[in-house]
């Protein structure tokens, strides 16, 4: 008897440990995934002990294919799905469900060196899609402009296409980078340089951002949405999450949650 | 919260129907509620995505567009037909079995022409259409006329639009490629069928005026008995004017090389041309549309052709007459020597009740009509350079019901107009020939057009040839007629 009591408290001892190490697989955004992500799952996992988490931030695309193929519980997007994904997933019978976690606003930004403190949405879709090629041409001192931009893959490629660009192709001369971080860096580097990068990663150094139409990213013109650039970021889940991705779902949109995504440079859900 | 749950249940469904269109509109709808603080942002992505996977799975929402098409329109038609043309040899043709001897070719046949044309991001636009048939000046294709039975070998599809242009200048179409005919015209000149290769430069212009009309003031109106009378109204007298420019440049004929190995080949006497053949038009013209759907519009429009390309190294004949049906074919019918013409179309429209009517007509001269009668050894016929049209048509075929009915005579000379464009219906692709055509039409449907056309023509100078190769393979063409019966689908 007491041997069988053993034998079913071990057995709930071992189920118990299995329940504390569950793996939350999150993949998509850069912009949510550099960053903002990783320091919510280090704060979840210090209440929740024994979780651990997977994170591939290789871009919005990949998050939305993760959930289509099944390959994660969390789809980090900071772009809404494309009709073809819904679709793809519908094939799938996949329901794609957003929830918002944070909003952005897509920060245009040029090396610090640069005078240009201020564009019009007409020069930054002019400047992003080639048809000015020089500084001069929008007031600067002159010198060719080097325009960096997110790979393909990223959901601030597509958005920046859509807010910014009137859908138009980038320049053909433009170079593309794997995350916010490296754009960042490049045009930091470069005083010819312009690109853009979320919120989050305009504390870089070596970069300014350059108000829009007289409106810069912030907090308030964000919430406003008098910033033109401004989006929400999303977690895409297939249908109303479960388990153990609802849990870090209710944790990213709490008051604690939303603190950490101030911290690091997201305008929080108002 | 009840309020808005009823606001987000409302725009779901209002959403939800017709889901294709409205999924694209639903942004706007969404971002004002939101704004209006109607609903949440994550209940709008809700909304969103839902309208997202609806539309995605309707049939247009499977379709995918580049993102520079601004918009897209796709058009065609296909066509059955019947038709009948014979043609008769003059009474003098040595070697035919008789004076008068007929030729007729009775065909059943149809034609399908699919269409995509659209407009681009930044003021491009562009063309592309599918047509059946290899013939510049038809589309269509006859039942039964290749291996077979039921063959497939003439059924074959060809480009015939292929074109982009750009009309991001004010009042200004520029235009590249296979295109439809951008010039005003008749089938007296130009067959319907032709789609033109090279590139075109669009003016158009309108100016509005207006003359008297306004109040008249109520101090000065008097009634009979010396009362004051209500001021009076009158409608001013509206008037507007479409000046437009159409200028072509058409590559007529390619030659190939520019530049061969070694010495210039010489055929007949005459150097191998080594450049390609243009046909260069400048068109100006006027519409002018008075009140009460009056109008009139004219359209003047100069030929010029440059280079002689490949195939157009030999002066025009066009046949002859007194010789055998065989000798007379075989005579030059092609040739774009001596050719600067000038045409003017014309149009008067009004109409009576709701019936349009129209009267039309065109006038055409070959300045070098002269020259081209010496060259093709009439030089006692260097009078023979004009060519006309007169016709009128009432009613009009845009839906169910419609009718119309159309008719023109037309005389064409000799050595007027350039025979490889004229109509190849009426009258079979050639010059020379005068007479009457008939056409009435039906609208079954909005998109079922049924058609009866007759024409009758004869040869207008008995001393020549009709120049031109159509169908009917005989020159001169003493006598022609047609009949087509025609059940048309347009989408």
């Amino acid at each position: 008897m007491k041997i069988t009591h053993l034998a079913l408290a071990l057995g709930l001892a071992f189920a118990a440990t299995e329940a504390r190490a569950e793996k939350l697989v999150i993949k998509g955004s850069d912009t949510l995934g550099a960053k903002l992500v990783p320091q919510l799952a280090e704060q979840f996992k210090a209440q929740h002990p024994g979780t651990t988490f997977d994170i591939a931030a290789e871009g919005s695309t990949t998050g939305i294919a993760a959930i289509i193929d099944g390959t994660a519980q969390i789809g980090m997007s900071s772009r809404r799905a494309k009709s073809s994904e819904v679709g793809a997933a519908s094939a799938k019978g996949v329901h794609m469900k957003p929830t918002i976690v944070a909003y952005d606003g897509i920060a245009v930004i040029v090396n610090s060196a640069n005078p240009i403190k201020s564009l019009t949405k007409k020069q930054v879709e002019q400047i992003f899609a080639g048809d000015i090629t020089d500084w001069s041409a929008v007031g600067g001192s002159g010198g060719k402009i080097s325009v960096y931009t997110r790979n393909t893959s990223s959901g601030t490629y597509s958005d920046f296409k859509e807010l910014a660009m009137k859908k138009r192709d980038y320049a053909s001369g433009s170079q593309k980078m794997a995350g916010n971080e490296q754009i960042a860096a490049e045009v930091g580097k470069n005083s010819n340089g312009v690109g853009y990068v979320g919120l989050a990663y305009t504390k870089a150094g070596g970069i300014r951002v350059v108000s829009i139409d007289g409106v810069l990213p912030s907090v308030q013109t964000v919430h406003a949405k008098t910033y033109p650039y401004a989006r929400p970021t999303f977690y895409y889940t297939n249908g109303d999450p479960t388990g153990l991705a609802k849990q870090f779902l209710d944790f990213t949109i709490s008051a604690a949650g939303q603190k950490i995504a101030a911290q690091v440079g997201f305008v929080p859900i108002p | 919260m009840l309020f808005k749950k009823f606001v987000l249940i409302a725009v779901a469904t209002g959403l939800m129907i017709g889901v294709t269109a409205r999924a694209q509109d639903a942004g706007a709808l969404l971002d004002l509620l939101v704004k209006k603080r109607l609903i949440t942002d994550q209940e709008a992505e809700e909304v969103r995505s839902e309208l997202t996977k609806d539309a995605a799975a309707t049939s247009a929402g499977k379709l995918k567009l580049s993102a520079p098409i601004t918009e897209v329109e796709l058009y065609g038609d296909m066509r059955v037909r019947y038709e009948t043309r014979e043609g008769a040899t003059a009474s003098t043709v040595p070697g035919t079995p008789g004076p008068n001897d007929t030729l007729k070719r009775s065909r059943e046949r149809y034609r399908f022409r699919l269409g995509l044309r659209g407009t681009l991001a930044d003021d491009w636009f562009f063309g592309l259409r599918l047509e059946t048939s290899t013939n510049p000046r038809s589309t269509n294709v006859t039942f039964g006329d290749d291996a077979g039975p039921f063959g497939k070998a003439s059924d074959a599809i060809g480009i015939g639009q292929a074109y982009l242009g750009y009309s991001g200048f004010r009042d200004i179409r520029l235009t590249a490629g296979k295109m439809p005919n951008p010039l005003v015209t008749t089938l007296m000149v130009w067959d319907g069928d032709i789609n033109p290769e090279g590139l075109a430069e669009q003016w158009k212009h309108s100016y509005n005026f207006s003359f008297g009309g306004g109040t008249t003031p109520a101090a000065e109106s008097s009634s009979k008995d010396g009362k004051n009378v209500a001021a009076v109204e009158s409608e001013p007298f509206k008037v507007k004017l479409d000046l437009f420019m159409n200028l072509a440049q058409f590559v007529y004929d390619d030659s190939n090389p520019e530049n061969p190995l070694g010495v210039r080949a010489v055929s007949g006497g005459r150097l191998v041309p080594n450049s390609d053949a243009w046909l260069l038009a400048w068109q100006m013209g006027a519409r002018l549309n008075l009140p009460k759907n009056v109008y009139f519009q004219v359209a003047p429009v100069l030929y010029n052709y440059t280079g002689a390309g490949d195939t157009f190294n030999n002066f025009f004949v066009g046949g002859q007459q007194g010789i055998t049906n065989t000798a007379s074919m075989a005579l030059n019918q092609v040739g774009i020597n001596s050719l600067l013409v000038l045409e003017v179309p014309a149009e008067f429209g009004f109409k009576i009740g709701e019936l349009p009517v129209r009267i039309f007509g065109d006038f055409a001269v070959n300045f070098d009509g002269g020259d081209r009668a010496i060259a093709a050894g009439h030089p006692e016929a260097q009078d023979q350079r004009y060519a006309y049209q007169i016709g009128a048509g009432i009613g009009q075929l845009k839906v169910k019901h419609d009718w119309q009915l159309q008719a023109f005579w037309q005389h064409t000379e000799q050595y007027a107009l350039d025979p490889n464009l004229v109509d190849s219906d009426f009258f079979d692709s050639r010059v020379n020939v005068q007479g009457v055509v008939v056409q009435g039409g039906y609208a079954l449907s909005d998109a079922i057009i049924f058609n009866l056309s007759y024409g009758y023509g004869r040869r207008a100078d008995r001393s020549l040839g009709t120049g031109g190769v159509g169908d009917i393979g005989i020159n001169p063409l003493d006598k022609y007629q047609i009949f087509q019966a025609d059940l048309n689908v347009k989408f």
